[in-house]
């Protein structure tokens, strides 16, 4: 990816499209266009829900050129969408990188619409992606009281029990935690101070300059 | 309180000024609540000179037995009446009842927490730690720029220690402390009950 920082307001982000990509996409200008149209939208569907080989196939048969053309022209499509949304690149830009792919400039605008209609949906799938650390999902809490136990049998000790749940990838974890008043409190002090510590000068001048 | 035989034969003996004089009693009766508390167990425990003249089968019998007796008063929260009319009808004079009873209450809340602290339970939160960060970027996606909180909770279980690791965004870190003041605020109203 080359981006030119001229200044500190021009930004320019243009694809560098590999020779292999340009190949597959070359498959595009030999279609009628409500053929690319067809293409980008299994495209988008791929991005969401994974590739079908048999799709291929059909469409193959009904164009009348090999799988691989049908395959790799949709992969190229899907590439093209995902690498635009990863670096939200501008429409100017976006356009000036299809130019080198030589195509019309039906299909270019074409490429472009499907740019733009469906860019944010394709950055909210792509950042479901690394979600290697666990993230919070909610917290349930109940007290009780603990009466007795095997080795006590007249107690009366408050105790907070808490179900955490989060959320790691597409899978969740579940723990059962608890804890005693005064810890419970110390826990809600040290937190506040961490959410105070977003309101400090130093935090808000670092999210108002790195944009 | 339900005793075993060989508890209420031990503590019998125990009771016996001809199997155990006065000094050897009270030296008996602190060494079992001291083992009882010390961390690890001391095989010299009973070494103690008032208690070299006794037989020391019968004192191991009696030490296990005034042992046994102690941890079952402490988990029945045994009051005064009930240890006294136990010992009583165990042949124990009225001095060395005292004698127990005042041991036993110098020791009991230690032996509380002891014996509270035996038993199976979900781990229990003693800390936590926290980092700001500023999510700039990752491999899928570019110009993330959003601050997000790294929260770490230490916990314990059965000595063994854990952290529970997880970020959050500021909203979830505002819901999650929400929460946790509903919790402090029921606990405050329940202690006012």
């Amino acid at each position: 990816m080359i981006g030119l920082l001229s200044g500190c307001r021009l930004f320019r982000m243009l694809l560098v499209l590999s020779e292999d990509h340009k190949e597959h996409l070359a498959f595009l200008p030999k279609v009628e266009p409500a053929v690319v149209r067809e293409f980008g939208r299994i495209a988008l569907e791929f991005i969401r829900r994974g590739a079908s080989p048999k799709i291929y196939e059909g469409a193959a048969r009904k164009l009348g050129v090999p799988v691989e053309m049908v395959q790799h022209g949709v992969e190229g499509l899907m590439f093209l969408m995902t690498e635009s949304s990863k670096h939200m690149i501008s429409e100017v830009d976006f356009l000036d990188s299809v130019l080198v792919l030589g195509f019309g400039e039906e299909l270019n605008q074409i490429l472009l619409q499907l740019y733009l209609q469906h860019h944010s949906q394709i950055r909210s799938i792509l950042s479901q992606l690394p979600s290697n650390l666990p993230a919070y999902h909610s917290l349930e809490w109940r007290l009780d009281v603990q009466l007795a136990s095997r080795s006590v049998r007249e107690q009366v000790i408050p105790m907070l029990t808490m179900h955490l749940l989060l959320t790691k990838g597409s899978d969740s974890i579940s723990r059962v935690l608890q804890t005693d008043p005064r810890t419970l409190l110390h826990l809600i002090s040290t937190l506040e101070a961490a959410l105070a510590s977003m309101k400090t000068s130093h935090a808000r001048r670092i999210l108002r300059n790195i944009k | 309180m339900e005793l075993s035989e060989s508890v209420q034969r031990g503590l019998q003996s125990l009771a016996d000024p001809s199997s155990f004089d006065q000094s050897s009693f009270q030296v008996l009766v602190d060494v079992s609540f001291r083992s009882l508390l010390s961390s690890k167990g001391d095989p010299a425990v009973l070494d103690q000179p008032e208690l070299k003249q006794i037989d020391q089968i019968l004192l191991k019998q009696c030490h296990t037995a005034a042992t046994t007796f102690i941890l079952e008063a402490v988990k029945q929260n045994a009051d005064k009446s009930t240890i006294s009319s136990c010992l009583e009808e165990l042949t124990f004079s009225a001095e060395r009842i005292e004698i127990f009873y005042s041991t036993h209450q110098k020791h009991k809340k230690e032996l509380e927490c002891l014996l509270a602290s035996i038993g199976r339970r979900p781990a229990q939160i003693n800390d936590v730690s926290w980092r700001l960060q500023y999510h700039m970027k990752n491999a899928q996606v570019d110009k993330v720029n959003e601050p997000f909180y790294s929260i770490s909770l230490k916990s314990e279980n059965e000595g063994s220690s854990e952290d529970i690791n997880f970020t959050c965004t500021m909203e979830q870190l505002q819901d999650l402390v929400g929460k946790l003041k509903d919790a402090a605020k029921s606990v405050e109203k329940a202690s006012q009950m």
